[in-house]
């Protein structure tokens, strides 16, 4: 039981005629962001979201609290996999999920950005750092062998 | 006195050895030893005999007749991408352009002057009072459809279908009909309703993730089946709009990624090449095919949900894969094929329409030879002419047609007297 869901419907909010429309305000369904596995085109911007959201609903969510203008949504459900046993030899599942490949309308394109980039580690001078890379650069040095030899180890020879 | 020497019994065949002709010291014609070319093996399990396999089979398909070709071509089945030419996907025409190698041009050619003007300018063969014949010709079947049939509504998405399909059917017979006598070629067309339109072919490559035929390359294949409204097929072919060699300039967009992206999916079922009729009729060549929008193509829904740019897209994405697919038929009928380029351009026309809007595209395929071994070195890119929508009338009020706009009427004229 997940006591943190606030917009819990006790059976799906069915519509009967004269119904006022359905509308979720603060809803309590949060999309995920994420780097796309297989390469998508500019416009398309990929999501995890909750089971329970359909095409319909990540449009407003988008198009009402975020102000981003959607073309179109994709979605699918990803199987997580059973196949995996732990030390009790018991299947331990991954939890499945629901991805969403949102289109952007207008001529928007989106590229996921780069999270981790890759920094220089350059160690500041005259510190421990540097004397230690010195140090182990020279080692390494030392322990290679004559480039003359050509990979051939020293135990063939006089 | 003769010499009795001892002679055999017997003459062996090396008795006198040298007396026989052979030995006599002349200019002996020396023959070079000929042997058969080398060429990798048929049948071994190496890249070389792969190639020669390949190049076996292109020569027997070269060196056979039309209707061998197109079953040999078609007859292996494997999974292929499914073109729509109807289809939602958000910019559509961008994929089938790369898909097709066709370069957009935005406006008609020169030769179709500009349909805006409002005067009753002289279309080349029509005279005033005939144009004004095709102008009542056009009012009538308007009011006939939308005034005097008392039709009941139609049913939910089948306004199309029951009512801008009859609509279109009349019209285009009855214009083919009242032209015919100033056009020549459409006296021995033929008007198809509803024909099948079938398109396979070839383009691009990708290496296969997964399975056993991992790290393979694998070309992907493409098949249009199409439905037009109505087409009119014609004996003799209409004449290019513009040289082949003025079609190496254009440029066509290059789309790096799997169609499958698009999204576009894939099936495997029977190869078809069909242009509407079948090989041996004589009207073998394209004229102009009609299209009617689907029921769900909204044009102003989509205009409220900010996707106005995509009413064209729609568009143009279904008058390019249609009309590629019938001028490709069109070409493999003539036996050009994927290694026997077309010699000349073949030329088709469409008009894609939802009962007051109408587009017109002009397709002219210069290369059919679109799979990766072929298009190496090929500068020559399809081309597409196309309009944005027109309207053809604003209203029917009372009995009459408000707002019809000539420069409509004389484009489709002009499209239906379009002749060598």
């Amino acid at each position: 039981l997940n006591r943190n869901i606030i917009n819990t419907f006790f059976l799906y909010p069915l519509y009967q005629l004269g119904n006022p429309q359905l509308r979720i305000f603060r809803p309590s369904w949060f999309l995920t962001l994420v780097r796309p596995g297989k390469e998508q085109p500019q416009d398309t911007v990929q999501f995890r979201i909750p089971m329970e959201m359909t095409k319909y609903d990540i449009k407003n969510y988008l198009e009402k609290i975020y102000n981003v203008p959607v073309g179109v949504v994709r979605t699918r459900i990803q199987f997580g996999s059973n196949k995996k046993r732990n030390h009790l030899n018991q299947k331990v599942k991954q939890p499945d999920y629901k991805v969403a490949y949102v289109q952007l309308a207008l001529g928007q394109t989106f590229t996921f950005p780069d999270i981790f980039p890759e920094k220089e580690r350059a160690p500041a001078e005259g510190s421990m750092e540097e004397m230690q890379e010195k140090f182990m650069e020279d080692e390494k040095q030392r322990q290679k062998l004559d480039p003359r030899r050509g990979g051939v180890t020293e135990w063939f020879g006089l | 006195m003769a010499a009795r020497t001892r002679l055999p019994l017997l003459f062996p065949r090396n008795l006198f050895p040298f007396r026989s002709q052979k030995l006599v010291h002349t200019d002996v014609s020396v023959k070079e030893p000929a042997y058969p070319p080398i060429v990798p093996s048929l049948t071994a399990k190496s890249k070389s005999a792969r190639r020669r396999q390949i190049e076996e089979r292109v020569k027997k398909i070269c060196t056979s007749s039309v209707e061998d070709k197109l079953s040999l071509i078609t007859r292996i089945q494997r999974e292929k991408f499914v073109v729509y030419p109807q289809t939602f996907a958000r910019n559509a025409d961008r994929w089938y352009q790369h898909f097709t190698k066709t370069a957009y041009i935005p406006g008609l050619p020169e030769k179709f002057t500009p349909g805006l003007e409002k005067t009753t300018a002289a279309v080349p063969g029509i005279d005033d009072d005939a144009f004004a014949d095709i102008r009542s010709l056009v009012t009538r079947v308007i009011l006939q459809e939308h005034w005097q049939f008392r039709k009941r509504k139609p049913f939910m998405y089948r306004h199309q279908e029951q009512v801008v399909g009859p609509f279109l059917r009349s019209l285009v017979s009855g214009l083919t009909y009242s032209l015919a006598k100033y056009n020549p070629l459409l006296q021995l067309s033929s008007l198809d309703l509803s024909p099948q339109v079938n398109f396979y072919w070839r383009r691009g490559q990708r290496i296969i993730p997964k399975g056993h035929r991992k790290r393979h390359l694998e070309p992907t294949r493409f098949q249009i089946d199409d439905r037009p409204h109505s087409q009119i097929r014609v004996t003799q072919q209409l004449p290019q709009f513009m040289p082949l060699e003025a079609s190496h300039a254009a440029e066509v967009p290059e789309i790096t990624l799997r169609p499958n992206v698009m999204p576009l999916f894939r099936r495997q079922y029977d190869n078809n090449i069909f242009t509407g009729a079948k090989l041996p009729d004589p009207a073998c060549y394209g004229h102009t095919q009609f299209h009617l929008v689907p029921d769900r193509y909204h044009r102003d829904r989509m205009i409220r949900q900010q996707q106005a740019d995509q009413v064209e897209v729609f568009l143009r994405a279904n008058a390019l894969a249609s009309l590629f697919a019938w001028t490709g038929a069109q070409a493999m009928y003539q036996g050009f094929w994927n290694y026997e380029d077309v010699t000349r351009p073949f030329v088709s026309q469409a008009v894609i329409t939802d009962g007051h809007f109408f587009s017109f595209f002009c397709y002219q395929l210069n290369t059919v030879a679109l799979s990766v071994e072929t298009d190496a070195n090929n500068p020559r890119k399809n081309l597409l002419w196309g309009t944005e929508s027109l309207r053809l009338y604003e209203s029917v009020q009372d009995g009459e047609v408000v707002g019809l706009n000539d420069g409509v009427v004389k484009l489709l004229v002009q499209f239906f007297m379009n002749q060598p």
